[in-house]
């Protein structure tokens, strides 16, 4: 699927702030299924990026303004080709839990199984997440039962949650959002023993009555480690396992790690940020008949989320 | 039908090796041309060319006394681009018009590129169009070019190349759509088959590029065409783009500023007007900050435009980025701004400003194609080749005088295309093409562009006024 993403946060400050620094995690990686046609990263006031691939080798532009400012934008625009990793009629069923173990002390599994900024490892959850399993040996049955029961149990509801909530705090609620209910899945699938990381990324919503959640904004969904397939990924804000509408941005142990905008300034508080996010589907081959339009295929989606808790960490100035 | 054609030592946009084999995306146009007879030819040439005439597709020439109307003259064989291409021209293009408005961004405001040393600060302060009225100015939604017509050409080994910007008032958007037009009459069938992607939606594009602009959120916008009159040369597209769109074409006689809003006179009384696609030079925009001679401008426009209360497209100010040796550093200002290597890459371009540039320039004119840094239209310019010794003398005056003013480029061999000749002729003519990017909310670019074609024979110079013609332009969906 051909997918076109324009990505806009913009940040307002009431007074005028200086000495930002910022990082971004904003540019699709090239793997096996998903193909970048191009990504451009831009700033205004116009300033000049760089970049470096991090621990989880995402690609990581960043940025400093030093004047005076009071307003940011950061947009990013890319064309990816994405193919569906996963073969929907014959699931990765096979890999047990008894042969987790093996995979502990993997450098590619080892970071996904310890606790994090935003997911603890209390004995709470790790009672919850067994009742969760119950009987099932399987690794992938077990990751399906845990995003059908966030799906389920779980209330999508905005604004009852923020940023900064860990996960403990939204399985104790069950409320929340996408992220948070990324954070939940991957407390639960840490303890007992599955490793799981957090995936920033966007999908396309191609329901005719769009839905599915999480389309309006950047999305968050799960990935876990199964031995003879590698990582799968699930969403459980839409009980899915992600096919080609999904687009990756970003992997890591949790939202710290992948936060599409991070950094800091010196000024006052308060700003707002304002995030839009467009997906749109372009035509991916050759379609016969010069006459037929394909420009606009159906279900584009458009949307404008405002948030009122940046991911910028402000420090207040220093009279 | 090609039993004559000399493919020479030109990359071919058709033909690929000594036979007569074709690309494979030309295949099927080979065969329907192949069907045809010289009267045939003749026949479909003469229809499309009375449609032309008819239609008033014409444009006029400065400095020529025959008759200032003339049909810009139209080759039948189409150009024709694989799905493949296009997507590599897109995204170089995409990448291109990001870095141009950031720059624009940041040389109106902090001027980051010229304080890390990237571009020097005399090459943008002496920029001919470099406004110093629009340094601290937010325009409206950051974009400054919002229409942008980027000339490319292909060298010898067939590498798509950018020869420059045109970032102020681009034209030729209305010939490229007369012309879809035209070969859809004139080959209905092949066109049907052949899988072109449409271009017929451009002054939809550019109507909502414009719109987006509003400084009214809310309520519908009312965008207008502010246009020279009826002696520019370009008078006929403007008419055109305003009837495609429906909005308003007005002289700027036809606007007022009222305490720093712009109306339009209208038989009901005045109108206020939100954007204005101006087709004018900034020069001639404001007799009050800008040309006090002109007759052709709006005064006080400049006062409702800096408080915010109406926008302008393309932003005031743009004329920089047009500049010849401005071009010479898009590249660098892709790496800085976008950490990215660019997609399409310059002509090599030597800069007289540089004293070494300068040097090679003035020992090496056969072999360079001498430009003016803020002229356009193929006027002000050297053909290094086929000068003569007056007229490289002359050059080489100028350059001494005002290096800044002049840019050098080698001739680079631009490719080919069959085109029809006299007699019913086919032989190989210079092309290039002129993609139209526009840049409101999201960036479109109309598939294909506007290809030029150098009429005369070995000629490489394709401008309308100095004797080029156009053909249709077709992006394929594979």
């Amino acid at each position: 699927m051909r997918l076109r993403v324009h990505h806009r946060t913009e940040y307002r400050y009431p007074e005028p702030v200086s000495d930002s620094v910022n990082e971004l995690r904003l540019y699709p990686p090239d793997t096996r299924w998903q193909k970048r046609q191009y990504a451009f990263v831009s700033v205004l006031p116009a300033s000049r990026l760089r970049h470096y691939e991090d621990l989880n080798q995402n690609r990581t532009h960043w940025f400093e303004i030093a004047r005076p400012h009071q307003r940011l934008v950061i947009e990013s625009r890319a064309e990816v080709v994405t193919r569906q990793k996963v073969n929907f009629s014959a699931f990765p069923y096979g890999f047990h839990h008894d042969d987790l173990p093996r995979c502990r002390f993997r450098e590619e599994c080892y970071p996904f199984l310890q606790e994090s900024a935003y997911v603890e490892r209390t004995p709470e959850i790790w009672r919850r997440a067994l009742d969760i399993r119950g009987g099932s040996t399987d690794v992938f049955q077990t990751s399906y039962a845990i995003m059908e029961h966030i799906y389920r149990e779980f209330r999508y509801q905005s604004g009852a949650t923020t940023v900064a909530t860990r996960a403990g705090e939204v399985i104790e609620k069950r409320t929340g959002v996408c992220q948070d209910f990324a954070h939940a899945m991957v407390a639960f699938c840490r303890a007992i023993g599955i490793p799981a990381r957090y995936v920033s990324g966007y999908f396309f919503d191609a329901t005719r009555d769009h839905h599915l959640r999480g389309s309006e904004a950047s999305h968050a969904w799960v990935e876990v480690y199964l031995e003879s397939f590698g990582w799968i990924g699930l969403d459980p804000t839409n009980n899915k396992v992600v096919d080609e509408t999904y687009l990756v941005v970003a992997t890591g142990r949790d939202y710290r790690e992948v936060a599409p905008v991070a950094g800091t300034y010196y000024g006052a508080g308060g700003s707002l940020m304002e995030v839009s996010v467009s997906v749109r589907r372009l035509p991916d081959g050759p379609v016969n008949g010069g006459e037929k339009d394909v420009r606009d295929l159906p279900g584009e989606t458009v949307a404008v989320g405002k948030e009122q808790e940046p991911s910028v960490v402000s420090i207040q100035s220093v009279q | 039908m090609f039993q004559f054609y000399q493919k020479e030592s030109f990359f071919d946009e058709m033909f690929v090796g000594e036979d007569e084999s074709v690309f494979p995306h030309y295949q099927g146009l080979r065969e329907r041309l192949g069907r045809l007879d010289d009267a045939e030819i003749s026949e479909k040439q003469r229809r499309v060319d009375t449609s032309f005439l008819e239609q008033g597709v014409t444009f006029t020439v400065y400095g020529d006394d025959r008759g200032t109307e003339r049909i810009f003259p139209f080759d039948l064989i189409p150009r024709i681009i694989p799905d493949t291409e296009w997507r590599t021209i897109e995204q170089g293009l995409t990448q291109r018009i990001i870095a141009l408005n950031l720059f624009l961004h940041d040389i109106y405001h902090d001027e980051r590129i010229i304080k890390e040393g990237i571009v020097p600060e005399e090459v943008v302060k002496s920029a001919a169009h470099y406004r110093p009225e629009m340094r601290g100015v937010d325009v409206p939604k950051d974009i400054y070019i919002h229409i942008c017509g980027t000339d490319l050409i292909r060298d010898a080994e067939g590498r798509y190349l950018v020869l420059e910007d045109n970032g102020r008032c681009p034209s030729g958007v209305s010939y490229l759509l007369e012309n879809r037009e035209a070969m859809k009459r004139a080959f209905p069938r092949l066109y049907r088959d052949y899988g072109v992607r449409p271009v017929d939606h451009y002054p939809e594009l550019l109507l909502k590029t414009l719109r987006h602009l509003s400084p009214r959120p809310g309520q519908a916008p009312v965008c207008v065409l502010l246009t020279p009159g009826v002696y520019n040369s370009a008078y006929f597209e403007h008419t055109f783009l305003a009837r495609k769109m429906g909005i308003e074409i007005v002289e700027g006689r036809d606007l007022i500023v009222l305490d720093g809003f712009v109306y339009m006179r209208t038989t009901r009384g005045l109108v206020q007007v939100d954007v204005i696609y101006r087709r004018l030079d900034d020069d001639f925009l404001d007799p009050v900050v800008f040309r006090d001679d002109s007759m052709l401008g709006v005064p006080g426009i400049m006062d409702a435009y800096l408080k915010g209360n109406v926008a302008l497209a393309n932003a005031v100010g743009t004329g920089v980025a047009d500049d010849k040796v401005t071009y010479a550093y898009v590249p660098e200002m892709i790496r800085f701004y976008l950490d990215q290597d660019p997609i399409l890459e310059n002509v090599p371009t030597y800069l007289a400003w540089r004293d070494e540039d300068r040097q090679y320039m003035l020992e090496n004119f056969p072999k360079l194609v001498v430009k003016a840094a803020n002229e356009s239209g193929g006027y002000g310019m050297l053909m290094g080749p086929t000068s003569t010794a007056a007229e490289r003398e002359d050059f080489a005056a100028k350059i001494r005088q005002t290096p800044r003013n002049f840019i050098a480029q080698p001739v680079v061999s631009l490719s080919r295309h069959p085109t029809i000749c006299g007699d019913n002729r086919i032989e190989g003519r210079h092309v290039d093409l002129r993609p139209f990017i526009l840049y409101g909310e999201d960036i479109e670019i109309i598939p294909g562009g506007l290809t030029r074609v150098a009429l005369r024979k070995g000629s490489l110079v394709v401008n309308s006024s100095q004797g080029g013609g156009s053909k249709d332009t077709w992006v394929l969906y594979h």
